[in-house]
């Protein structure tokens, strides 16, 4: 009973609800969206959205924001790709090098933001632009191909094959085991670790968690510094995919990731969010996106369909919390 | 020894209540000479209590301007439940912040924890020591279940970096078990009462190894039945060796549940009570006393004058119930009570940034809606707001922008400009007319003092030229000089046939301009008074009292 009850209140349920009723409708206007061959190229198409909004949700649960995700994902990708062509052609070190590089950019970040009292947004709106300058500059805007054949392969592997497509074995592409690696990890620190609540109680409240010691400096700077590891994780992994370099591929998809994560039932206000809703946000976010294609409709209206739902998600956090403020009891009437 | 002394004290006090409502004149700002020797006599009691928790004496806390706390003792002991009492303003809030380390207090107290003296006290140092403060607001997460916010601080406390929820649930159980209540340890807090959420509070400070609790008005949310609840959870604490210090205001509970009771007055200390040495009477005399006198201004009767505002039967839940008044022309009509009492909450109603559930408003005999700030000043009701430096002034600008951001679609040239010449007489004419100090209009409203900045206010709202003023504690923080020409401002206001809506908690204040006075408890009004008649001892009682209902747990 007790059970049913959480869940009936679980907004990750309900998200998951909207994508199964949003699945079917666009299965009977376009059948071919239920075919195995669309659902993988779904999820490998949307493998690096998902785990950069991983990334978000911490930032988000704080009530902060990251506008700076896209340009530092390009700036790994080049940062990669030059390292593949000019310095080693070793996976284990582009992985090490990406994750790096995006730690220090999001280690920036955290410092702008916990230790100069930067907004969140004006700090990563800045750093946005620092970073795109400076990788526009690096390389002039052009792409970076050729790529070395260990490291192409390395992206094609796929594992559990199990359907056959002319020539290709369809199967889970290696990319989701990154995912699947940030998604453990990630619930694991938000849920099993000091850090993580503390990140839970600074977006619930802020004065509160100060005050029963959570040092809320060294959570911010965690924060931002973890997010740009997973951005660098998922810089190299998006690498993968793509077998090239462009560094103009993240343009505007900052919206994208945090958008996802909003549509995953994290309260912009902070103090709420989930990894698992994250994850049913990012598929319902790529389902409108994929069904929107197959049922032929222009996919501008696809902007505009989560432009609405955003809207509307956080506009019911904000009125929701506005309406218990003002309702709260302020003064015990006296019953006579 | 020591119960005939207490006797003797409780018989003292009486008495010299009683001298000093028939001898002492009006206007002495003094305290009666017996309850200064109280006062003395308490102090040179033997240091040295061995059932003493806490204690301290000499201790003083001066803000700039301010005496909150004159050469405060206090002891508390070892398992009892020790009440905190006084007016608003009395200092009750500057001691809890001072004995949990907030505040420090000015050179010479004295202080010793557990028999120990202290040099000073930290918030760390009280936390360590077991004194835990439960803040009005618990300071708990609402997303988070139970368990978490009890135990949590435990992990804080020892740094764990990976916690174990088995641990946490079982901390969180134990905590309970101790205050002998059962909750849902996996709900979220959000999704518990008030009454629940302060368990879990008083759960969390059990954690800790909390030795003396701080509570800070624990009742004032809690119905009448869960009072109860918290007053058997208190009894059971008091039991297990804990102190626990609470502030209430509310006389009855504070009689039911304390073994002692400390009254401040004016930032002083009046002395130590057992429970059942005073009745409601003498304390309600006691905080009271003499204080500050004002200049009475000569009082109307605007009966005859007409109704300009009127309120039938306002209710809003969790505010104000059955909230029906009428205010004449060019009177003040002074409303005062507790902190907490729903003052504030109708005179934002009046303004419509509280709107209320039901009722009617009526303005010169015709009834009016009000759903906004912008409708009530278009109806030429204009409001002072309590925290004149978050919600009256906006600091960075000019002392000129903030007299006229009022009237500004007045001061509009043809080309929807603001017309600076016209902006400068008008502000030269207010700077001029509230005497402001001193009279620069580009000066930064941030930098004025505070009586001037409270000008500046009320300068900003008679530029609208309002029918009705409404007033939320004009004085509060400014000095004595700067609060008599407040007073007279207002009167003259009001002469000038402007009404007035005054709320203060300042009952001198109240008596010394307000024509008739409303005096509100928990949400009601609890009665009505001549402004030429009434005296504080008879507005207390209402305040405090209002019908006598006693608690029994």
């Amino acid at each position: 009973m007790k059970v049913a009850q959480r869940l009936k209140q679980s907004r990750e349920l309900g998200i998951l609800l909207i994508l199964v009723v949003v699945s079917i409708v666009i299965t009977l206007v376009a059948p071919a969206f239920f075919s195995i061959e669309n659902l993988f190229d779904i999820l490998k198409s949307n493998v690096v959205l998902a785990i950069m909004a991983i990334g978000m949700l911490p930032v988000i649960l704080t009530g902060g924001i990251d506008v700076s995700v896209s340009s530092m994902v390009a700036a790994v990708t080049i940062i990669v790709g030059k390292f593949l062509m000019n310095v080693s052609g070793n996976i284990f070190l582009a992985f090490l090098v990406g994750c790096l590089s995006g730690t220090i950019m999001g280690l920036i970040n955290g410092l702008l933001v916990a230790k100069l009292k930067i907004p969140p947004i004006v700090a990563t709106l800045g750093t946005m632009s620092i970073i795109l300058g400076v990788s526009l500059y690096y390389t002039n805007g052009n792409w970076i191909t050729g790529l070395p054949k260990n490291f192409i392969d390395f992206g094609r592997i796929t594992i559990g094959s199990f359907y056959r497509q002319g020539e290709e074995m369809i199967g889970f592409p290696i990319q989701l085991l990154f995912l699947i690696l940030v998604a453990v990890l990630t619930w694991f620190i938000l849920r099993h670790t000091l850090v993580g609540r503390g990140i839970y109680a600074v977006g619930g409240n802020r004065v509160s968690a100060e005050r029963v010691g959570y040092n809320v400096d060294r959570i911010t700077i965690f924060l931002y510094a973890y997010e740009g590891f997973i951005v660098g994780l998922a810089g190299v992994v998006h690498t993968s995919i793509m077998r090239q370099v462009d560094p103009n591929a993240f343009n505007g998809f900052e919206m994208q990731v945090i958008s996802a994560v909003v549509l995953g039932g994290a309260s912009s206000l902070g103090g709420y969010g989930s990894v698992s809703g994250t994850l049913v946000g990012v598929a319902l976010f790529s389902v409108i996106n994929n069904g929107l294609i197959l049922m032929h409709i222009p996919t501008f209206w696809q902007k505009i369909v989560v432009g609405i739902v955003l809207i509307a998600s956080i506009g019911f956090d904000v009125t929701q919390k506005r309406y218990r403020e003002s309702h709260n009891t302020k003064v015990d009437i006296e019953e006579a | 020894m020591q119960f005939c002394h207490a006797v003797f004290l409780a018989h003292f006090v009486y008495l010299n209540v009683l001298l000093c409502a028939f001898t002492v004149p009006e206007n002495r700002v003094t305290l009666p000479l017996q309850i200064k020797n109280l006062i003395i006599d308490t102090q040179e009691r033997t240091p040295m209590n061995p059932n003493a928790f806490l204690q301290i004496s000499h201790v003083s806390k001066t803000f700039p301007g301010v005496k909150a706390l004159q050469d405060i003792s206090l002891e508390i002991n070892r398992g009892e439940i020790h009440a905190l009492i006084g007016e608003n303003g009395a200092g009750k809030s500057t001691l809890i912040k001072i004995l949990s380390g907030v505040y420090q207090p000015d050179p010479g107290a004295e202080i010793s924890i557990d028999g120990k003296r202290c040099s000073q006290i930290t918030p760390l140092l009280a936390l360590k020591k077991g004194i835990v403060v439960i803040y009005q607001d618990f300071s708990l997460f609402p997303n988070e279940s139970v368990a978490e916010n009890i135990a949590i601080t435990t992990d804080i406390e020892k740094g764990t970096k990976f916690l174990s929820w088995k641990k946490i649930r079982s901390t969180a159980k134990a905590a309970l078990d101790r205050l002998g209540v059962e909750l849902d340890l996996d709900a979220p807090l959000g999704t518990l009462s008030v009454a629940k959420q302060q368990l879990v509070a008083i759960a969390r400070a059990l954690t800790f190894d909390a030795k003396l609790l701080i509570m800070d008005e624990p009742t004032s949310a809690l119905s009448k039945s869960e009072v109860e609840l918290l007053f058997r959870i208190m009894r059971t604490l008091r039991e297990s060796g804990i102190s626990i210090l609470f502030i209430s205001h509310k006389l009855d509970e504070v009689m039911a549940i304390s073994d002692r009771f400390s009254i401040l007055r004016d930032g002083k200390y009046l002395g130590t009570f057992g429970g059942d040495e005073l009745d409601n009477d003498i304390l309600i005399s006691l905080m009271v006393g003499r204080k500050i006198e004002y200049t009475i201004y000569q009082k109307h009767n605007r009966a005859n004058a007409g109704k300009v505002l009127e309120l039938k039967d306002f209710n809003k839940a969790g505010n104000f119930k059955n909230i029906s008044f009428h205010l004449n022309k060019g009177e003040i009509l002074g409303i005062t009570g507790l902190v907490g009492a729903g003052r504030t909450e109708i005179l934002k109603a009046i303004y419509g940034i509280n709107h209320q559930d039901t009722g009617q408003l009526f303005l010169d005999g015709r009834k009016i809606t009000i759903t906004s700030a912008e409708d009530a000043v278009r109806h030429g009701i204009a409001y002072m707001p309590e925290n004149r430096l978050s919600e009256g002034l906006v600091l960075r600008k000019t002392m000129a922008d903030n007299i006229t951001v009022t009237v500004v679609d007045r001061l509009k040239t043809k080309s929807k400009l603001i017309d600076r010449t016209k902006q400068k007489e008008l502000v030269d004419k207010w700077i001029h007319e509230l005497n402001i100090k001193p009279p620069y209009p580009d000066m930064s409203a941030s930098k004025l003092s505070g009586g001037n900045q409270q000008r500046v206010v009320l300068a900003k709202w008679l530029a609208v030229n309002p029918k009705v003023l409404l007033v939320d504690e004009p004085t509060n923080g400014i000095d004595i000089g700067a609060k008599a020409e407040i007073h007279k401002l207002l009167r003259d206001l009001a002469e000038s046939g402007i009404s007035i809506i005054l709320v203060s908690s300042e009952l001198s204040e109240i008596l010394a301009i307000a024509d008739r006075i409303l005096v509100m408890r928990r949400g009601k009004i609890a009665g009505e008074f001549d402004g030429a008649t009434a005296t504080q001892e008879e507005i207390m009682n209402k305040a405090i009292l209002g019908v006598k209902q006693p608690v029994t747990a």
